[in-house]
């Protein structure tokens, strides 16, 4: 993928913008839903509401550190369009009967120990590390689970609401992976010391040990939705295939810790790898609630109603 | 009100050189007087300079302005808790001090009648020809004249001509996607509606700069519910706002010296805030400091505060003074929204994060239509040259006041004049006194030409882009002070006092001049 031109980009995703009321929420076609479907839609659903939220939050501090006032406010509409993704999902929800009154879905442990490192740590990360990250969770998550959605779900106001979804995501990719390898540019050694030196950092450390379980918890999840694991795996090596497409691409060095992650992760058969961190993903179901700091405040701002 | 005039001015009064001439020019076939000089706008600037016009002589003056009343920004700008952002002891004109400033920053209908206590005074009213809407000018080489035409058909002939229509007087709705399909209400700040009633209604207050900051506090008082839309969070600087107490204007009263000594202190303080706020330099921090610990000390909440943190230096965009705007945003009825506007539908606003926003009134405080590059009207120049084609790229001119090529015309607000840390008022006396210098130059040595010479403008603006280049305001932030290619012709960069002393000195050897 060559560079796309970014002041262009911010034209396309001004006049691309849609909100909730293009949608009616009330048309036929909830019945669709199966009833051995619903409860496993449901917890799916939730998940993936709070994953836009990861999205989210990233999109957030990247607009932060963004180098220039183009890529600043390219970031500040992905933040608002990851937020309308999960407002649309949560307007499914309540469409499908899984919302009573203003109640808002409860995101599973591992996500919220990832939102919650977000919260604290993410506005301090280097462009770089937080540029090579969020293309990866958007491939592997919010892109990804989008599209598995639509196999299993026939109701065709979820299909017109995922197209549009999808439709922003494709956006989000494409500057995802221009940055990706803007971050490439310079010399290599230099890059690597970088990169060493933010590894290094607590904070991110603490970052890697929430964002491993969560791919193995999501992975879970998608089983448990009775979809096939390897259709993850084909989209994170996705991430491989478009990042290394271009010699900056490649000589990115958290492209290359993130790529060699993926292929880590997608082999079942690694035993070093997948016992400690499913152990993981055990050990935190056991964190007690209480422990947790309160939620942020901008979670408040989550509605499933169209108008406000 | 009363305003205080310092008596020493007067003695300053020359006689007119040049006694008035009449001539039939006019299009219409009518005589026409022709005006020594001639000033477009009657606010401060314009009452201003004919006030000094007259101290030194030149009595054959007219004032044209569009509006029915003087003030210029503060006959427009009365929205709820519009004032200064200056205190008033030095937002004023120091040949006529005010003992009686009811506060330290007073509201725009203090600073009101303070201007029309200065019309009084000087007995300005019978100068002014309101309703007079400017609509171009034209120099004649010939006569040594400009022509100014107004769009009521009236054609003024004058030897000289001040530009004093204002740097923010033109506001407008902004072109905003979907503005025409909105149905409720529309206000702008600067043209407000004070017929509307805010009581249990749905306001949203687009934009978060100076105006709107004064203006929150008080809608929030008043309507049912205010979402404030920001683009952008600015700098906010604690605001040492107090009420004058009796003894302090009793002393004012009686010894304008002190009040003299009052202002020289706001002056200098003024000044020293130039070297955090226009260079980036150890001072730049501890102003930012202070904002952050005033954003820190009045917002609890971290997500509220992450919104409100800025991300440029400061400096870098104009810098908001107030206490009452963290605490209005945190009232229940009060909520700031970061996320774009996506566009403004039938009943209210659409925002990127996919949710209507419904309101009975959305007020737009969006800011004015500044002329960084063209002119408000048509300027014609010698050769017929036009000023808004030259100006096209970014405007410049000699020492902010004269353009080549179009003689006998000086600016207020020209290119470059701009404060960024002190009062307004402090840089256009040295801009009206610089024109009057101009003007009775014209007047003494019986000139028809006295035009700029372009090397001496080309050598002004190498040195002042040279100069800006090092500044906030080029540090690489969108503002309104920068053109499109962020090209900087509205702000000084220096201090005030550097600026007077620019402006101190009229070389003549910089003008080329024909003699009548
Ligand atoms: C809300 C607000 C608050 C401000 N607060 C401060 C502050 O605290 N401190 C500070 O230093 N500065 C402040 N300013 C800047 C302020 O603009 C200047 O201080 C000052 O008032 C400008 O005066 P002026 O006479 O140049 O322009 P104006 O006051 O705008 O007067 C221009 C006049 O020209 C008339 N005019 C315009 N075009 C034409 C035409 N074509 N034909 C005829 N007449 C015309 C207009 O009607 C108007 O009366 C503020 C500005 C605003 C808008
Ligand atoms: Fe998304
Ligand atoms: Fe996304």
């Amino acid at each position: 993928m060559a560079s796309i031109d970014l002041e262009k980009m911010l034209a396309k995703i001004k006049n691309s913008q849609w909100a909730l009321a293009d949608i009616d929420w009330e048309a036929p076609g909830a019945e669709l839903i199966t009833e051995e479907q619903w409860p496993k839609l449901k917890a799916f659903m939730s998940d993936l509401m709070w994953i836009e939220h990861v999205g989210a939050r990233g999109f957030a501090a990247l607009a932060k550190v963004a180098p220039d006032d183009t890529l600043r406010e390219i970031y500040t509409y992905f933040h608002a369009e990851e937020q309308r993704h999960a407002n649309a999902e949560m307007a499914l929800m309540r469409r499908w009967g899984m919302l009573e009154g203003d109640e808002i879905p409860e995101p599973n442990i591992n996500l919220r120990l990832v939102i919650e490192w977000l919260d604290k740590y993410s506005d301090d990360m280097p462009l770089e590390t937080l540029g090579s990250v969020i293309p990866m969770l958007e491939i592997a998550l919010d892109g990804a689970l989008c599209k598995f959605l639509l196999d299993t779900v026939k109701d065709p106001v979820c299909h017109q609401a995922f197209e549009k979804i999808n439709d922003d995501e494709s956006r989000h990719l494409g500057v995802g992976f221009t940055v990706l390898e803007m971050q490439g540019h310079g010399e290599l050694y230099k890059l690597a010391i970088k990169a060493a030196g933010t590894l290094m950092r607590p904070t991110l450390i603490l970052g890697i040990l929430s964002y491993l379980p969560l791919l193995n918890k999501m992975r879970d999840n998608i089983v448990e939705m009775g979809l096939p694991e390897e259709s993850l795996y084909k989209v994170m090596k996705k991430f491989e295939t478009i990042g290394g497409r271009t010699a900056e691409g490649r000589r990115n060095p958290w492209y290359q810790i993130i790529s060699r992650h993926g292929r880590v992760m997608i082999d079942r058969t690694n035993y070093f790898y997948h016992v400690p961190v499913d152990a993981m993903v055990k050990a935190s179901s056991y964190i007690p609630k209480r422990m947790l700091p309160p939620i942020p405040t901008w979670v408040k701002e989550l509605t499933w109603n169209p108008v406000a | 009100m009363k305003v205080v005039s310092m008596s020493k001015v007067k003695s300053l009064t020359k006689k007119s050189g040049a006694a008035s001439r009449v001539k039939k020019v006019n299009s219409s076939g009518v005589g026409t007087a022709v005006a020594d000089a001639l000033i477009i706008g009657a606010g401060f600037a314009g009452l201003g300079s004919a006030i000094r016009l007259r101290q030194q002589g030149v009595h054959n003056v007219v004032i044209l302005e569009r509006g029915t009343e003087v003030g210029g920004t503060w006959r427009d700008n009365t929205y709820p808790g519009a004032a200064c952002d200056i205190p008033s002891n030095l937002y004023s004109y120091s040949f006529a001090q005010n003992p009686d400033w009811s506060r330290s920053f007073s509201g725009s209908g203090e600073i009101l009648a303070y201007i029309h206590g200065l019309v009084e005074q000087f007995d300005l009213l019978p100068l002014i020809r309101f309703q007079q809407n400017v609509s171009a000018i034209a120099f004649d080489e010939n006569d040594g004249v400009w022509h100014v035409q107004t769009t009521q058909g009236e054609t003024h002939v004058a030897r000289s001509v001040i530009m004093a229509s204002g740097p923010l007087s033109n506001a407008s709705f902004p072109n905003m996607p979907g503005i025409e399909k909105y149905q409720g209400h529309k206000i702008h700040s600067a043209k407000w509606d004070h017929s509307y009633d805010f009581t249990g209604k749905k306001v949203a207050v687009i934009g978060t700069g100076a105006s709107a900051i004064q203006i929150i506090p008080e809608l929030v008082k008043q309507a049912e519910s205010v979402k404030v839309f920001q683009r952008t969070a600015g700098w906010v600087l604690p605001r040492p706002d107090f009420v004058t107490p009796d003894w302090n204007k009793s002393l004012f009263r009686k010894m304008p010296a002190a009040q003299t000594a009052m202002r020289n202190a706001l002056y200098w303080g003024h000044e020293a805030m130039a070297l955090g706020i226009i260079w980036n330099t150890p001072l730049t921090n501890v102003v930012e400091q202070v904002a952050k610990a005033h954003l820190h000390g009045q917002v609890r909440d971290p997500w509220l505060r992450r919104q409100l943190t800025p991300h440029f230096r400061i400096g870098c965009k104009r810098v908001l003074i107030s206490n009452d705007y963290y605490p209005a945003l945190q009232q229940p009825n009060c909520k700031l929204i970061t996320w774009p506007i996506a566009t403004l539908c039938e009943k209210g606003i659409r925002c990127a994060e996919g949710i209507e926003h419904q309101f009975d009134c959305i007020v737009f405080a969006t800011g004015f239509d500044v002329c960084k590059s063209g002119t408000p009207f048509p300027v014609t120049g010698l050769n017929g040259r036009e000023l808004g084609e030259e100006w096209k790229r970014g405007s410049q001119a000699y020492k902010s006041a004269s353009v080549s090529g179009y003689p006998n015309l000086f600016f207020t607000f020209g290119p470059n004049s701009g404060p960024g840390h002190n009062s307004a008022l402090v840089y256009m006396e040295s801009q009206i006194d610089y024109a009057v210098k101009g003007i009775r130059t014209i007047l003494d040595d019986n000139l028809k030409v006295l035009d700029v010479r372009p090397e001496a403008q080309q050598r002004f603006n190498r040195q002042i882009q040279k100069r800006l280049a090092k500044t906030n305001w080029n540090s690489g932030c969108k503002s309104w002070y920068l053109t499109e290619d962020g090209f900087n012709a509205t702000m000084f960069p220096g201090f005030a006092t550097q600026f007077a002393s620019q402006m101190k000195a009229f070389l003549s050897v910089d003008y080329r001049i024909v003699t009548a």
